[in-house]
């Protein structure tokens, strides 16, 4: 085995190339359609979004089972029947409530695409949610959330945001058991009827387009108008609870999960990108400072990272990592020593330029084929946001300095602000 | 259609380029034919240990990632029962980095005994992470033993026990490293922004002076054939029951795979499988619903499992489910729904064709079990699986005393 390595082959720093613009339609009724044309197999991708996400409900669950309801029945089709007229033209769909957004997204081969609109119209604008198929969801539901609750780590993650937003706002607030029991047609119906509309409909397609694309969507979309119904402001007030430790008993676990961290600014604000940068040298990649320190040198866990997230009307940065029961003191400390070094400490320049190069391979790799580009595009425009945020992220991750990261550091990972809870 | 050139080198190494300009990216994948069937049953839980430990550097360079994410690069691997899997993907003008690193650590790796004892702490955690700290988690270790007797399919890739992974020493790993780990024993394929011609000036270039080496032939003793149906139940501390049934299938290369993974489909491919609708929606008798099949290169299981409604008798719902196999032994399928699961597999493999990764990941095994051009005739051999296939394959397969099962019930008084 004597072979002489050659030597190290020149890599060249990394850039963003010019990324792909999103070209943008009004349908005939205006609802805006966003069209991202890339890839070569004849397949699209269609995201029907509404802002109807769980920071609109009135009460727990109501954003979830409304959007859930959407394929479990309609005016013209028994819920048998659009799920076999689906599959059967081999679509494949998804159905999301997140904190903020809520709609459906379709994947599927573009000579089926009149079909398929047919059918996206029926499930999101005449859905007659059967009481007997909610009370079947729920029940199962239920199920699903005991098994859930199960997991340390959704225990801890419940808790995390019922921590930092509060037991009253939607984004917090904590699902119980009674809570499956509390819902009712007429209230998704009226759920439906203020969030489900053309008003508040945006379409984003992208793969391989079709040359007809906005003549069908015109078609199927552009001449249904909406109710008129504005729904009033919700009343919902983002108050963190005072407690910043919070231990969640789970008996016979064999390890504790920790959630470490706080709400935070969101892309609007300027500071987000050299904030994201920051978290990247602290968690947010495989050889992060979090990765090194208390798995690789330590073996306290299979993984530890930490994340910051964007919602409409606030954010959060958290550290997430599961380690076992006895070492779970052993693994804060260290996270809060690691917070500490990036707060006082200014990053080497070795380590700055592995982080860079890394966040630029990301960003690559983000606008890379049509459904990365239609997930990197909306993860902007939902904020009103366009590509030139993406723009100055790569101009910051290019050109921070040590010293700012120390800033950051120190301005949103105050120790004394964070929230610290344990559930095992 | 995904075209590709394959050629080898001298010494042995098996070489696949896919060249797709229409990504900045390039993918590289090395697959090495060493999984945790190759291991000895006194050590289970080395080929996915040793994943972890080419990680850990070489003598001349100590740190893998560092250079590969200086690169703009991003890597993983997998393990499983049948084969070691690594993968890069980064800006396509660095992709000789990725040449540099792969082939520097399939030259030699550096045991040290810090990084060993390091990663056994970090497998071991990921062991109680996710087999015994989830519920239902701990399912395949109990139920792998249960289906085969003799084969190593009957540990998991995690390991048997956590002791097994305790006790594997410096001299196992360097072991397993030289009757696997070797160029006559692995596949490189590049795919994305990367002519062919590049491809093989940069492959001879890195990998061409890596001698072959002596890779232990794989003698594996066959699990015999199972001749009664075989039962287990067991409590946790779970919130509500569940159901595991598992039936012995052919090899991944055998003529019926396609068969049996398509009667999955029937069974539990997307809302309107039959499983689905006829016992999560009509007779609400479970939560969830699955059914599929393992992709194992030796003959594998189908994998049926369930998790039950409240107050639902497992018998009861074990008795409805066989209801439903059995009905695809006594009629046929109706065309509508062959065509259904045929369109599906179609749009799913349009889907996975979209990603340099999966190209990439995909052609090497396809290459592995012998057959390269997998990659663009599959979709033609599920649409030539006729009714008469389905039948004749559930009668063969869903026998009674081919078939193990598994009572999960829940320890809770509800």
């Amino acid at each position: 085995m004597t072979r002489i390595p050659p030597s190290q082959p020149p890599s060249i720093s990394v850039s963003l190339g010019k990324i792909r613009e999103a070209a943008a339609f009004r349908l005939d009724n205006s609802i805006p359609v966003y069209i991202i044309e890339a890839g070569s197999e004849d397949v699209m991708h269609i995201d029907f979004t509404f802002g109807a996400g769980q920071a609109a409900e009135y009460i727990p669950l109501l954003a979830s089972a409304t959007n859930m309801m959407l394929t479990e029945g309609s005016l013209n089709y028994t819920s048998s029947k659009l799920n076999k007229i689906l599959d059967f033209h081999g679509a494949f769909y998804n159905l999301y409530a997140e904190k903020d957004r809520a709609g459906i997204a379709i994947f599927f081969l573009n000579r089926h695409i009149e079909k398929i609109l047919e059918l996206a119209r029926e499930i999101l604008f005449q859905p007659v949610f059967p009481d007997t198929e909610l009370k079947a969801l729920m029940k199962k539901r239920l199920r699903w959330y005991l098994v859930n609750r199960d997991k340390v780590n959704n225990l801890a993650m419940d808790q995390f945001f019922e921590s930092i937003f509060g037991k009253h706002h939607p984004y917090g607030r904590q699902v119980v058991q009674d809570d499956f029991q509390n819902l009712d047609p007429a209230i998704l119906k009226d759920f439906h009827s203020k969030y489900y509309t053309p008003a508040k409909l945006a379409i984003i397609v992208s793969g391989k387009i079709r040359k007809d694309i906005v003549i069908l969507l015109n078609r199927f979309f552009g001449e249904m108008s909406s109710n008129g119904i504005t729904p009033s402001e919700s009343g919902n007030v983002i108050k963190s609870e005072d407690r910043k430790q919070v231990h969640v008993e789970k008996k016979g676990a064999v390890q504790t999960a920790i959630r470490i961290g706080s709400s935070s600014i969101n892309k609007l604000h300027p500071d987000y990108p050299g904030l994201k940068v920051a978290d990247v040298v602290l968690g947010g990649y495989f050889n992060s400072r979090l990765m090194k320190n208390i798995r690789e040198e330590k073996g306290l866990t299979y993984g530890i990272y930490s994340v910051i997230t964007s919602l409409i009307i606030s954010g959060f940065k958290v550290i997430s990592t599961e380690v076992s029961k006895k070492s779970t003191q052993k693994a804060i400390d260290e996270i809060y020593k690691e917070i500490q070094l990036l707060q006082n400490v200014p990053v080497e320049k070795e380590e700055l330029e592995i982080v860079r190069n890394y966040m630029l391979g990301e960003m690559i790799r983000m606008f890379d084929g049509p459904f990365a580009l239609a997930e990197s595009f909306r993860s902007v425009w939902e904020f009103g946001l366009d590509n030139e945020y993406y723009y100055r992220l790569a101009r910051k991750i290019k050109t921070i300095e040590p010293d700012e990261i120390t800033d950051m550091a120190k301005t949103y990972y105050n120790i004394d602000d964070m929230y610290q809870i344990t559930a095992g | 259609m995904i075209s590709y050139e394959r050629f080898t080198l001298e010494n042995g190494l098996r070489i696949l380029v896919h060249e797709d300009r229409s990504t900045p990216l390039a993918a590289m994948n090395i697959l090495y034919d060493a999984g945790s069937r190759d291991e000895d049953p006194e050590a289970t839980g080395m080929a996915h240990l040793f994943e972890h430990l080419m990680f850990g550097g070489t003598a001349s360079i100590p740190e893998f990632d560092k250079h590969l994410l200086m690169a703009g690069g991003e890597n993983n691997a997998f393990t499983n029962t049948d084969i070691t899997d690594y993968y890069i993907t980064l800006p396509a003008e660095n992709i000789e980095t990725a040449f540099w690193l792969e082939s520097d650590r399939m030259n030699l790796l550096d045991f040290s005994q810090k990084n060993l004892d390091i990663q056994k702490n970090v497998v071991i955690e990921e062991y109680n992470q996710r087999y015994l700290n989830q519920p239902y988690g701990d399912t395949m270790l109990i139920m792998r033993p249960l289906a085969y007797k003799v084969h190593p399919y009957r540990w998991p890739t995690i390991g048997m026990d956590i002791s097994h992974i305790r006790n594997i020493n410096l001299e196992k790993v360097r072991n397993f490293f030289f009757s696997h780990y070797a160029p006559n024993n692995a596949i490189l394929t590049m795919t994305g922004n990367i002519s062919k011609d590049r491809a093989i000036d940069l492959s001879k270039k890195w990998f061409g002076n890596i001698e072959k080496r002596n890779v232990r032939p794989r003698i594996l003793p066959a699990e015999p054939e199972q001749k009664e149906g075989r039962i287990l139940t067991v409590e946790r501390d779970v919130p509500v029951d569940a159901l595991y049934k598992v039936w012995h299938t052919g090899p991944r290369a055998g003529n019926d795979f396609y068969t049996l993974d398509l009667i999955t489909d029937l069974l539990a491919g997307g809302e309107s499988g039959r499983l689905h609708t006829k016992l999560v929606r009509q007779k609400k008798l479970f939560s969830e619903i699955n059914a599929y099949i393992t992709s194992d290169i030796d003959p594998g299981l189908i994998i049926l499992h369930g998790k039950l409604m409240k107050g639902v008798d497992i018998h009861h719902a074990e008795e409805s489910v066989m209801n439903v196999i059995d009905e695809l032994k006594q009629k046929y399928a109706v065309s509508t729904e062959m065509e259904k699961v045929r369109n599906k597999y179609e749009s799913s493999n349009v889907f996975a064709s979209t990603s340099i990764l999966n190209k990439a990941i995909n052609l090497s095994f396809y290459d592995l079990i012998g057959n390269t051009d997998l990659i663009n005739s599959e979709v033609e051999l599920y649409r030539k699986i006729d009714r008469t296939m389905v039948m004749e394959a559930a009668l063969r397969y869903f026998d009674p005393t081919n078939c193990s099962t598994l009572y999960y019930k829940s320890a809770r008084k509800s």
